[in-house]
């Protein structure tokens, strides 16, 4: 193990923490407009899961090969796939499936103590206050995987960590119990203040480690619940010198996983300039990382 | 064998009535039939329900356009460029129903439309607040006495299905040549089809394409040729999605849009508009 890293943002440390769940022998699904993840397990392949498989649903493919994390052009990594399916196969064999698809993470706009979230709306369904681009997947595979499902957010605050989600979207622990469909449900919350995990006996979310520099105070205040809080409270493992390297300099350079993070004139702008470098390139193909 | 090549606004107008249930292709920014919809726009079709896999600016503009009563798609955004602002609207206004969907929901209505059959069961959803908002969806136990709880998934039976492909020939082989998601399903499925293609090949040519043709000709209504037409989407591996369109799309009123891009446009005008040469060679993989 290298140095843990002194220099590092809060992506970074959201990325990282994600790519060290991946095991060498997982199915990683990269969902539509996560950058995050993608990064996260890419970083996870180039680094402790070499075995690992990507599993695209950008492009209902199965591909063995790392590539750089790219914005406009993740079809090229898509296409270069040992298999194709479409949605229907994928969707269909790869939800009660334990090899065919292993590990996905979902990022819930609304969460609450027993993992259930919410990714449909703010308000009533009917007459939303704000409407959400939808679930896509989560409402199928959320209580199927029998690895549990993978929830991150950079948003650890009340409006994210609420007493009652306005619509259960994903399945947590209904009622503090796992669900009748035999998945493990939820392992863990990775956010931009701690990792949480969920308590074994009554499965409400509890606090796995806070990240340096963050205090219980603020975990708790930004959570709209009561938080189960280990005795001996243990500090986030940041990311190592090695991790930080890679992730810069090979796996997202362009630091497209950061749209996920920031918001505003921040965003916007980092966004054009993602655009601009990417249409400059002469090479349309990512860089391979092998 | 009669040829199905005709226009883009041939085709529009034969097949697709008010009131329909549309099928697009494509997923998100990717070999959506962006053309088609700027025709149904251009023919002020009303009153349709659209269904895609995963949508984003395909819906929003139907729904901006005027043209939809009501979606049905897992999923309708703009990815890292952020929500889908008429389609947001349309909802919160109350303007459009939804009818909520997961993946799971989509790809299996459509397999029972290949099947016959009212419904299929599926052991998801159990556990989530979708019973609450459809109530043509129900739980039940497993007639067959294994105990098992399971979702009832009704069928969906498409009117019509739009989708953009790379190849096909005047007869309807279509050939996709990146991922084909739910388009073969619902080509296959649909009471009439309509591919808009890249290119226009001889059927003999379908023949030797490695994956040959995932639409057949049989269930194909019409054949309409549009280089680019799937514009500001993708058409792997010919070209990436345009970025910069998207973005103007997204900071430019509605009503101005129309005028600009979808009105009395032919398609040559309309690529001219988006950029000409310039953007081409932009979004050229």
């Amino acid at each position: 193990m290298s140095e843990y890293s002194k220099d590092y943002t809060m992506d970074e440390m959201l990325t990282v923490l994600m790519a060290r769940e991946v095991r060498n022998d997982d199915v990683m699904i990269v969902g539509v407009a996560t950058p995050c993840v993608w990064a996260a397990f890419t970083l996870a392949k180039v680094t402790h899961a070499p075995d690992a498989i990507f599993h695209y649903i950008m492009g209902n493919t199965y591909v063995f090969e790392p590539r750089q994390v790219s914005l406009l052009y993740l079809e090229m990594n898509t296409a270069r796939a040992y298999k194709f399916q479409n949605s229907g196969e994928c969707t269909l064999e790869s939800l009660p499936s334990d090899t065919l698809t292993t590990i996905e993470w979902f990022r819930p706009a609304q969460i609450d103590m027993y993992g259930n979230t919410n990714n449909i709306c703010i308000g009533e369904w009917k007459n939303p206050k704000i409407r959400f681009p939808g679930c896509a997947g989560i409402a199928d595979f959320s209580m199927f995987y029998s690895r549990g499902s993978f929830l991150y957010t950079p948003r650890h605050d009340r409006k994210t960590f609420v007493p009652k989600v306005d619509f259960i979207s994903g399945v947590g622990f209904p009622d503090g119990k796992p669900s009748i469909c035999g998945g493990s449900g939820p392992q863990c919350v990775i956010t931009n203040l701690a990792y949480l995990t969920f308590d074994n006996e009554t499965k409400r979310m509890k606090i796995g480690t806070i990240h340096p520099g963050i205090d219980l105070e603020t975990v708790k205040k930004s959570t709209g619940f009561e938080l189960i809080i280990p005795k001996d409270l243990k500090e986030t493992k940041p990311p190592t010198e090695k991790e930080i390297k890679l992730l810069r300099g090979k796996v997202d350079p362009l630091e497209i996983r950061k749209l996920e993070v920031l918001g505003g004139k921040e965003r916007e702008e980092l966004l054009n300039q993602v655009i601009e470098k990417e249409l400059a390139m002469e090479k349309r193909f990512p860089n391979l990382l092998l | 064998m009669d040829s199905k090549l005709m226009s883009l606004e041939e085709a529009i107008s034969s097949y697709v009535q008010n009131g329909d249930l549309i099928g697009i292709g494509g997923l998100s920014f990717w070999r959506k039939p962006i053309c088609a919809c700027r025709e149904i726009i251009r023919q002020e079709k009303k009153d349709l329900s659209i269904c895609t896999f995963v949508g984003g600016i395909d819906v929003d503009m139907l729904v901006g356009g005027g043209c939809v009563s009501e979606i049905r798609a897992s999923f309708v955004g703009m990815e890292v460029f952020g929500m889908a602002p008429h389609y947001r609207k349309g909802v919160e206004s109350g303007e459009i129903r939804i009818s909520e969907e997961s993946e799971a929901s989509i790809a299996l209505g459509l397999k029972c439309s290949y099947l016959k059959v009212p419904f299929m069961p599926l052991k998801g959803i159990i556990g989530t607040d979708f019973p609450k908002v459809r109530d043509d969806i129900k739980q039940f136990e497993d007639p067959l006495g294994s105990g098992t709880q399971l979702m009832a998934m009704p069928k969906i039976d498409l009117d019509v299905a739009i989708v953009h492909v790379n190849d096909a020939d005047e007869f309807g082989n279509g050939n996709i040549e990146g991922a084909v998601w739910l388009d073969d399903d619902m080509a296959k499925t649909a009471k009439k089809t309509i591919i808009i293609s890249e290119k226009l090949v001889e059927t003999e040519d379908i023949i030797r394409l490695p994956r040959r043709a995932q639409i057949p000709m049989q269930t194909t209504a019409a054949v309409v040729k549009v280089p680019f037409g799937a514009h500001p989407t993708s058409c792997f591996p010919n070209y990436t999605f345009d970025p910069i369109h998207i973005q103007t799309y997204l900071k430019t009123d509605f009503e101005e849009y129309k005028r600009k891009y979808i009105l009395n446009k032919t398609h040559s005008q309309y690529l001219e508009e988006v950029g000409g040469v310039q953007t081409i060679l932009n979004v050229l993989l």
